[in-house]
């Protein structure tokens, strides 16, 4: 079995660390695993995405131009990565910054106001990348919340560790959220 | 990031990174870098770990120098590496004429990167030529190592630092931007390789012993050619020892994919749906591209009806495969010119046209 997923967004909303979260959370689970970053030459504003790969295989390729899963945090992404999931896919869409829309029927839409709930439940919009990935494990139930928390202490470096609680925090209002609500 | 060289343990790490920490594991003394895209994290690595561990690093003010101080370090015996990318590996070219010709232990890594000239930062193999054939002058060979995983970009990092010394000759670590740039796990192991001594050419201070000297000048024609003979015949032990290359599938193939370097992945998963369709696929991947395995491709191109060379340039490995098989079998080219390697489905079925 091999899935792809991809995550995407503008340059400083966490979508790199977030992938490399998820990276980690595979190779925790003993999958074979691959992260791959794609961005422009701007510090922050720019757009930005990262592909991670999957495989109980071999993976068959690091760069992928479709998708079981994407994360778009922000509507340019929204309008660029929707013809990117395959049919039967998944895309989970920050509804803070893009607008409720489908534009398909044979994907399934997961609009989440990701970006308010950071702020509101959290008072800090640059967990949204992480909340992300909470909703990410309970729609693909291919993640255990529990290795998502295990890879955030593999990737925040060492003078960040006090940061942890709050995201795994994250993590699950990420996971708990009721997609029946949406 | 800065992750601690930890054995046993697989860490996902990017592919640059773990070139760096392997060459710290290796043993590197000292590293003179200029930054380029896409391998700058090389450098910004090893800025902090060799100051960390007492060890030599200076961020030079070209790649001219960067090359000339590594030349300077291991004329005294040291490990000594430097890294750069493809435009900027150009300016190391003359040095590099002058290491193989010192016979010193210089290790490059190269990460490729878009070209010609300037290019752009995407990933390319499109200095194949420029690392197997060389761009400096006179006759000289380099060994060439193409890892294919981040896994292997270290175990292959400290190869390359194991040949250098073994042989005295400069080796290079021909990556690209795809793999500087991904993640994937690693598990860092022990440096597995021998000490090299270097006690009987290093130049160590001549207290007590006859001066040595190392220079590439050699102004009598005979001394040259008597000179050359001994380089050559030192390429060819090189080439008897040290050939290293992975063959799937190819007793049974009609077929044989060959790659190098982060393209062998797609093309391994073109070569299993071309099975998957009936097809009688191979793959083979050189691993040392100086040596060439060409011996084995000729072996091979006694049963096999085609092969087909999958690259990220226009066209460079298929010459030496073309070599290689020398006219038994047709040997045919699937290529991009730049960026990550094509789609598998798309090699598969370029293949599959050409069939």
């Amino acid at each position: 079995m091999e899935k792809d997923f991809i995550i995407a967004g503008f340059g400083g909303q966490g979508v790199l660390l977030a992938g490399e979260v998820l990276a980690n959370t595979f190779m925790i689970d003993d999958k074979n695993v691959t992260w791959y970053p794609s961005y422009g030459a701007e510090m922050r504003g720019g757009t930005v995405n990262c592909t991670v790969v999957m495989s109980d295989e071999d993976v068959s390729a690091v760069q992928k131009s479709k998708a079981e899963f994407i994360i778009v945090l922000n509507q340019a992404s929204f309008d660029k990565f929707t013809s990117w999931v395959k049919p039967g896919g998944t895309i989970i869409v920050n509804s803070s910054l893009a607008e409720v829309k489908k534009t398909r029927n044979d994907i399934n839409y997961v609009f989440v106001p990701i970006t308010q709930m950071a702020q509101e439940k959290l008072e800090n919009t640059r967990m949204s990348n992480i909340l992300a990935l909470g909703i990410l494990a309970k729609v693909s139930g291919l993640i255990f919340v529990e290795n998502l928390a295990k890879a955030l202490e593999n990737v925040i470096p060492p003078h960040r560790k006090n940061l942890i609680p709050k995201n795994i925090e994250a993590l699950k209002l990420g996971y708990e959220y009721d997609l029946l609500n949406v | 990031m800065t992750v601690e060289c930890l054995t046993g343990k697989k860490v996902l790490i990017k592919g640059n990174y773990a070139i760096a920490q392997a060459a710290v594991l290796a043993g590197c003394d000292c590293y003179f870098g200029y930054p380029i895209t896409p391998q700058s994290e090389i450098g910004e690595y090893l800025s902090g770990k060799m100051q960390e561990l007492g060890r030599g690093y200076v961020s030079a003010e070209s790649e001219i120098a960067s090359i000339n101080m590594v030349i300077g370090a291991c004329a005294t015996g040291a490990r000594a590496m430097t890294s750069s990318s493809s435009c900027a590996v150009s300016l190391m070219q003359e040095g590099l004429s002058y290491a193989c010709t010192d016979e010193l232990p210089v290790v490059l890594v190269s990460v490729m990167r878009g070209g010609p000239g300037l290019g752009n930062i995407y990933p390319s193999q499109g200095d194949y030529y420029q690392s197997v054939k060389g761009g400096g002058n006179g006759d000289y060979r380099t060994i060439v190592l193409a890892p294919s995983t981040v896994q292997e970009c270290a175990d292959l990092t400290y190869k390359a630092f194991y040949l250098a010394h073994k042989y005295k000759t400069p080796t290079i670590l021909l990556a690209d931007g795809l793999l500087g740039q991904m993640m994937e796990p690693v598990e860092f192991k022990p440096y597995p390789y021998e000490d090299i001594d270097n006690s009987d050419w290093a130049l160590s201070g001549a207290k007590g012993r006859e001066p040595r000297i190392i220079r590439s000048y050699g102004p009598l024609a005979d001394d040259r050619c008597e000179f050359l003979e001994k380089l050559f015949a030192k390429y060819k032990t090189i080439e008897e020892n040290e050939t290293m290359w992975e063959e799937n599938n190819t007793e049974e193939a009609d077929i044989v994919l060959v790659s190098f370097g982060s393209t062998s992945r797609n093309v391994n998963t073109a070569a299993k749906i071309l099975r998957e369709k009936g097809y009688k696929v191979g793959t083979f991947r050189p691993i040392t591209l100086f040596p060439f395995p060409n011996k084995r491709l000729a072996e091979l191109a006694q049963k096999v009806k085609m092969f087909v060379t999958v690259e990220v340039n226009m066209g460079q490995m298929v010459d030496d495969v073309r070599l290689a098989v020398n006219g038994k079998v047709p040997v045919e080219l699937v290529h991009k010119g730049v960026g990550a390697p094509p789609d598998p489905e798309y090699i598969a079925a370029q293949v599959e046209g050409l069939i």
